[in-house]
C-alpha cells in the first residue's frame, strides 16, 4: 500500500479527523469539503517526509510492569488550576486554586503522596478592595475583561505554584503542568487590563524586590515573564502537557525551518500555510495520521510570543515579546484512538527519549484517554466542584441582599431583588430586534 | 464522662435528620457496628438551648477513591501492573459512614433519649471510650441478677448485660434467620443462668442443646444437666388430646364413628399411664364391642366400629414408629444417659429442681405427636406452680423451633394441643414464675398472642418478613 493509500484510509478511519472534516462541512464552501481529503492527504505526506528528513520521529518504548518497576523511586509532582464559573450581575466573584499532586511510588504509605492546594484566591473581582487586581476603571467590554482577568489569574496562578516548588528547592524528578508551559500574552497586552496588587505580587514571587513594585513591574505581563524566568533556571525537568492542539505551531516552524535552509520555496512556504489555515488543518491533526502508537516527533524550538500582532502592535508590551524564553515542542502519540498530546519545555530536553518515555507510561494508565494519569488526578483535585460554586454563589447573594436592606433605601432593595433574581447575563435579557410578534 | 478524652474520627456530611445521618471518616478509626458520637444542641421545652451528645451506630461504610480512574484498572490488570510502582493515589480513599442514631444524653446523665431535633452539619465525630460505651448501654440496669451476653461486634471491651429476672419471669422471644446466631444466642444465655442455678426446660427438636451434657463435668460441676425421652403418659381426663391424635394421624371419622369414639373414650376406663398402652387399650375394646354386635352401642352399626379400630391402630402404629426413631437417634449417641421423662404430674421436681437443666430429646417426633407431649408435660408443671408453689421452684422453658408447637394460622397447623397450652403459661406465667423463652425463624411464624407476650426481643438477621409487593 502505498503512502497516499495508508495516510488516506487513516484519515477516513479516524475519528477527530472526521470531527475536523465535519467542522470544515458547517463553515466551509463545497468545493473547501470536497478537497479537504486530498489537501489533508497532500500536506499530510509533505510534512512525513520533511520530519523523516529531519529523523525527528522517534520510537518509544513502553514495557508496562518493568518500566514501573524500575521508575517506581522516582518523585514527579503534577500541577493544575481550577476555576469557579459563578456568575453574578452586579458582582465578579472569583474562586480559583491550584493544586499539586506530588507522587513518590515505592515511598512508605506516609510519604508516598502528598496533595497540596498551592494557590488560593477567593474575591470579588468587582471589589476595589479586592487582593488580587488593582482596580480600574475598565473603558474595555466589561465581560471580555472580565474573563481576561480570570484567565490571567490562572495562568500566573499556575507558574507561580511551579515557581514555589523550585523556591522550596523540592526534588522532584519531574513537573508536569496541565497545559501550555508558556501561554500566549499577546490577550493581556491590550490597554486598560489592570495590574496586579502589590499584596498580589509580593505573596506570588516573594524574591521580587519590593522597592521595584511599580505598576509597571506588577502588569501581567512582567510578572508571568518573571515566572518563566524562574521556571527555566529550575534543576528538574518541567514539561507542560496540553491535551488538544488547536493551532499548529509545530508544523508551521518545520515549515519556517526548511524554507529558511533553501530547501522549499518562499511560494510553497506561503501556499502551504494557506491551505493549513483554509482547512483548519492543526498539528494534532496531522500528527494523528503521520505517527504510530508509541511514537513522538522530537521537539522544536518555537517562539510563542510573536511581534506584530494587531493586538499586540503599538502597545506598549510589543518590545518585551522578544524577552520571553522559547518553547521546545514535541508530540506524542500514545494509542491508536486518541490524538497525540504536546510536549512544551522552556529547556531542551538532557534525557529526551527517557522523559517522553516517562510521559508515555503515565498517559498508558489510562489507555482510553490517553493522557498523564497524575494530570487527570490533579485536575480532579484542583476542580472547584459545583457545591463550592454554590457555597459562594450563595455567599455573594446574601451579602448584597444585606447591604440594600441595611441602606434602607426602597429602590436599592428591589434592585438587589430585580438583580439576584436574574441568574445570569444571558441573550434572553437582550432586547428584542425586528418585529415583535 | 469525660468527652474531651474521646478521640475526634470524622466530620457530620450535608443533611441530617432525626434518625441518621452521614460522616466523613478518617482511615481506619471506626468500623461497621461502633458506637461512635456527635456533639448537638437541641432546643429545651422551656425555650433554653442545651448541650447534648448524640449517640449513633454505624450501620454501613462506603468506601472510594474520586482519584482512581476506572480505566487504570484495566491496564494494571492487562499489564500485570502493581499499583504501588505506579503515580497512581493509593491513598485517598473517602469514607463515608451511614449512621443509625440511638439517641441523645445529657451532660452528666447517661440516660439516652430519642432526639428529637437533627445533629449538626458539619459537626465533628468523635469514638467514645470503651467504659462510657458501656456504661451508656447498661446505664439503667438495676439488677441483683445480671446476665452477660456478649460484646459489642466492633468493640470487645464493652460488655453487655441484661435483667435475667426481667428476661426470665416476662418472657423473651428470639428471632433469626437459619444460621444468624440464634442458638448460640440462647447457649449463652443457658450458661448465665446455669451458673445462677436457675432451672431450665429445653425442648429439643434437633439436638442442638446436647452439648451441655457433654459439658457438663468440665463446665457446670455444680449443676444437673438431665436428658430426657419422651414417655406419652396420659389419663382418661385428657380425652381431647385422643380425639386429636386420631384427627391428625388417623382416618377422619364421620358423625357416627366420632359419637362411637366417644363412648369408647367414657366406657374404657384407663389409671393413667403410657398414651401407647391406652391407644392399644382402646382398640382391643373397641374391636369387641365391634364384634359383640353391638349390645352395648344399638345404634351404631359394627362397619362404623371397626373404622374407628383401623383408625386407632394407625395412631398406635405411627406413635411406636416415632418411639422406635427417637429410640434409634438416641443408640447413636450410646455415650450420653437417657432418660425416660417422669411423669410431670406425679414427680415433677424430677424434672424442674434448682440448678437444674432438663433437655427434652424430641427427634423423630412428627408435629403433633410432639406437641401433644409438650402440652401434657407443661401443663402439669404450670399446675404445680399454680396450686403448689413450693413443690416445683420458678422455671424457665426453652422452645426450640417454636413454630412447631405454636404455629400462626397461616403456618396451616391449627389445633396443636400445645398452642392452648402455652399461651396460658405465657399470658399468666409471670405470676407464677413460668417464664417462656421461644426461638423462631420470624414472629410471622408464630401465634401472634403468644409472640405479643414476649417483652424482651431478640432479633437477628431476618429476610423476606413479608413478600414483596407487587407492582403491576
Amino acid at each position: 500500500m502505498s503512502n497516499e493509500t495508508d495516510i488516506k484510509n487513516k484519515i477516513k478511519s479516524n475519528s477527530s479527523l472526521f470531527t475536523n472534516f465535519v467542522k470544515n462541512a458547517v463553515s466551509a464552501s463545497p468545493k473547501v469539503q470536497n478537497n479537504f481529503l486530498d489537501v489533508s492527504t497532500q500536506v499530510a505526506l509533505t510534512v512525513q517526509r520533511i520530519l523523516e528528513d529531519a529523523n525527528l520521529i522517534t520510537n518509544l518504548e513502553y514495557k508496562g510492569k518493568d518500566f514501573w518497576s524500575e521508575n517506581k523511586c522516582k518523585t514527579s509532582c503534577f500541577v493544575d488550576g481550577g476555576v469557579d464559573k459563578t456568575s453574578i450581575i452586579s458582582s465578579a466573584p472569583l474562586s480559583i486554586r491550584t493544586g499539586s499532586y506530588i507522587v513518590k511510588p515505592d515511598a512508605a504509605d506516609k510519604n508516598r503522596e502528598f496533595f497540596e492546594e498551592s494557590m488560593v484566591f477567593l474575591g470579588d473581582l468587582y471589589d476595589p478592595k479586592n487582593e488580587l487586581y488593582d482596580f480600574a476603571e475598565d473603558d474595555f467590554d466589561e465581560d471580555q475583561m472580565l474573563n481576561k482577568k480570570k484567565d490571567g489569574a490562572r495562568i500566573i496562578f499556575e507558574a507561580v505554584t511551579i515557581v514555589k516548588h523550585i523556591l522550596l528547592n523540592r526534588k522532584f524528578d519531574y513537573c508536569f503542568l496541565h497545559g501550555p508551559i508558556e501561554a500566549t500574552v499577546m490577550p493581556f497586552t491590550v490597554m486598560g487590563f489592570p495590574t496586579f496588587t502589590k499584596f498580589a505580587v509580593e505573596n506570588m514571587l516573594p524574591f521580587y524586590n519590593k522597592n521595584k513594585l511599580n505598576a509597571e513591574a506588577r502588569h501581567f505581563i512582567n510578572v508571568y515573564l518573571e515566572a518563566l524566568n524562574s521556571i527555566k533556571k529550575s534543576k528538574f525537568p518541567i514539561y507542560g502537557i496540553v491535551e488538544t492542539s488547536n493551532s499548529a505551531p509545530y508544523i508551521k516552524n518545520l515549515l519556517f525551518n526548511y524554507k529558511s535552509k533553501g530547501t522549499i520555496s518562499e511560494k510553497d512556504f506561503k501556499n502551504t500555510l494557506a491551505t493549513i489555515k483554509k482547512y483548519k488543518i492543526t498539528d494534532s491533526h496531522l500528527l494523528e495520521i503521520i505517527l504510530q502508537s508509541g511514537q513522538a516527533i522530537k521537539p522544536l524550538e518555537v517562539k510563542k510570543q510573536i511581534k506584530g500582532f494587531s493586538v499586540t502592535s503599538g502597545s506598549a508590551w510589543e518590545d518585551k515579546m522578544d524577552s520571553f524564553p522559547s518553547v521546545h515542542i514535541g508530540y506524542i502519540k500514545i494509542n491508536d484512538h486518541s490524538a497525540p498530546i504536546r510536549i512544551e519545555s522552556l529547556n531542551p530536553s538532557k534525557n529526551l527519549i527517557k522523559d517522553y518515555e516517562y510521559i508515555l507510561a503515565t498517559a498508558r494508565l489510562l489507555p482510553n484517554y490517553g493522557f498523564p494519569v497524575g494530570l487527570n488526578v490533579v485536575d480532579k483535585f484542583a476542580k472547584i466542584p459545583n457545591w463550592m460554586s454554590k457555597a459562594s454563589r450563595k455567599y455573594y447573594a446574601t451579602h448584597l441582599l444585606k447591604q440594600a436592606i441595611r441602606s434602607k433605601d426602597q429602590n436599592t432593595i428591589s434592585l438587589a431583588v430585580k438583580i439576584l433574581s436574574k441568574k445570569v447575563r444571558s441573550w434572553r435579557n437582550r432586547p428584542l430586534g425586528g418585529l415583535v410578534r | 464522662m469525660n468527652t474531651k478524652k474521646w478521640k475526634s474520627i470524622g466530620t457530620v456530611l450535608g443533611e441530617t435528620n432525626i434518625s441518621e445521618f452521614y460522616f466523613s471518616l478518617k482511615n481506619y478509626k471506626a468500623k461497621k457496628g461502633d458506637i461512635i458520637t456527635t456533639e448537638s444542641k437541641i432546643p429545651s421545652s422551656e425555650g433554653n438551648i442545651v448541650p447534648v451528645t448524640v449517640w449513633g451506630k454505624i450501620s454501613s461504610i462506603e468506601s472510594s477513591n474520586v482519584f482512581f480512574p476506572t480505566e487504570a484498572a484495566q491496564e494494571l490488570t492487562n499489564e500485570n501492573i502493581d499499583i504501588r510502582d505506579t503515580i497512581l493515589p493509593t491513598t485517598r480513599d473517602e469514607l463515608i459512614c451511614k449512621v443509625i442514631i440511638l439517641g441523645f444524653t445529657l451532660k452528666d446523665n447517661l440516660k439516652l433519649m430519642p432526639l428529637n431535633y437533627p445533629v449538626r452539619p458539619a459537626a465533628t465525630v468523635s469514638y467514645p471510650s470503651s467504659e462510657d460505651v458501656e456504661a451508656l448501654l447498661i446505664s439503667d440496669l438495676d439488677s441483683e441478677h445480671p446476665l452477660f451476653i456478649g460484646s459489642l461486634l466492633a468493640r470487645d471491651a464493652v460488655k453487655i448485660k441484661i435483667d435475667a429476672d426481667n428476661l426470665v419471669s416476662r418472657h423473651v422471644s428470639i428471632f433469626g434467620m437459619s444460621g444468624s446466631g440464634k442458638t448460640v444466642m440462647v447457649r449463652r444465655i443457658m450458661d448465665e443462668l446455669l451458673k445462677k442455678k436457675y432451672p431450665m426446660l429445653v425442648l429439643d427438636i434437633h439436638g442442638d442443646y446436647l452439648g451441655f451434657i457433654q459439658k457438663q463435668k468440665k463446665l457446670y460441676p455444680k449443676n444437673e444437666v438431665k436428658l430426657f425421652y419422651p414417655n406419652l403418659s396420659v389419663s382418661s381426663d385428657d380425652k381431647e388430646i385422643i380425639y386429636t391424635l386420631i384427627d391428625k394421624l388417623g382416618n377422619s371419622l364421620t358423625d357416627p364413628q366420632k359419637d362411637f369414639l366417644s363412648s369408647l373414650l367414657e366406657k374404657v376406663k384407663y389409671e393413667g399411664g403410657s398414651l401407647l398402652k391406652y391407644i392399644e387399650l382402646l382398640v382391643r375394646k373397641a374391636r369387641e364391642y365391634a364384634s359383640d354386635s353391638s349390645k352395648s352401642f344399638k345404634n351404631i352399626r359394627p362397619a362404623s366400629m371397626y373404622v374407628v379400630v383401623r383408625s386407632l391402630g394407625q395412631v398406635a402404629k405411627k406413635l411406636k414408629n416415632m418411639e422406635q426413631t427417637n429410640f434409634r437417634h438416641r443408640q447413636k449417641m450410646s455415650k450420653l444417659k437417657f432418660e425416660e421423662l417422669p411423669d410431670a404430674a406425679t414427680e415433677p421436681e424430677k424434672i424442674i429442681n434448682k440448678g437444674q437443666l432438663s433437655i427434652l430429646y424430641l427427634k423423630g417426633y412428627e408435629n403433633l405427636p410432639a406437641s401433644a407431649i409438650v402440652s401434657i408435660l407443661l401443663e402439669n408443671l404450670f399446675k404445680h406452680r399454680q396450686e403448689v408453689e413450693e413443690e416445683i421452684p420458678p422455671f424457665l422453658t426453652i422452645i426450640e423451633e417454636a413454630h412447631n408447637f405454636i404455629p400462626s394460622r397461616s403456618e396451616d397447623k391449627d389445633n396443636l394441643p400445645s398452642v392452648d397450652t402455652i399461651r396460658k403459661v405465657i399470658t399468666e406465667g409471670r405470676k407464677f414464675g413460668t417464664g417462656v423463652m421461644i426461638i423462631s425463624q420470624r414472629p410471622s411464624r408464630l401465634d401472634e398472642t403468644i409472640a405479643s407476650q414476649c417483652n424482651s426481643q431478640i432479633v437477628f438477621r431476618m429476610v423476606n418478613q413479608k413478600r414483596p409487593k407487587s407492582n403491576y
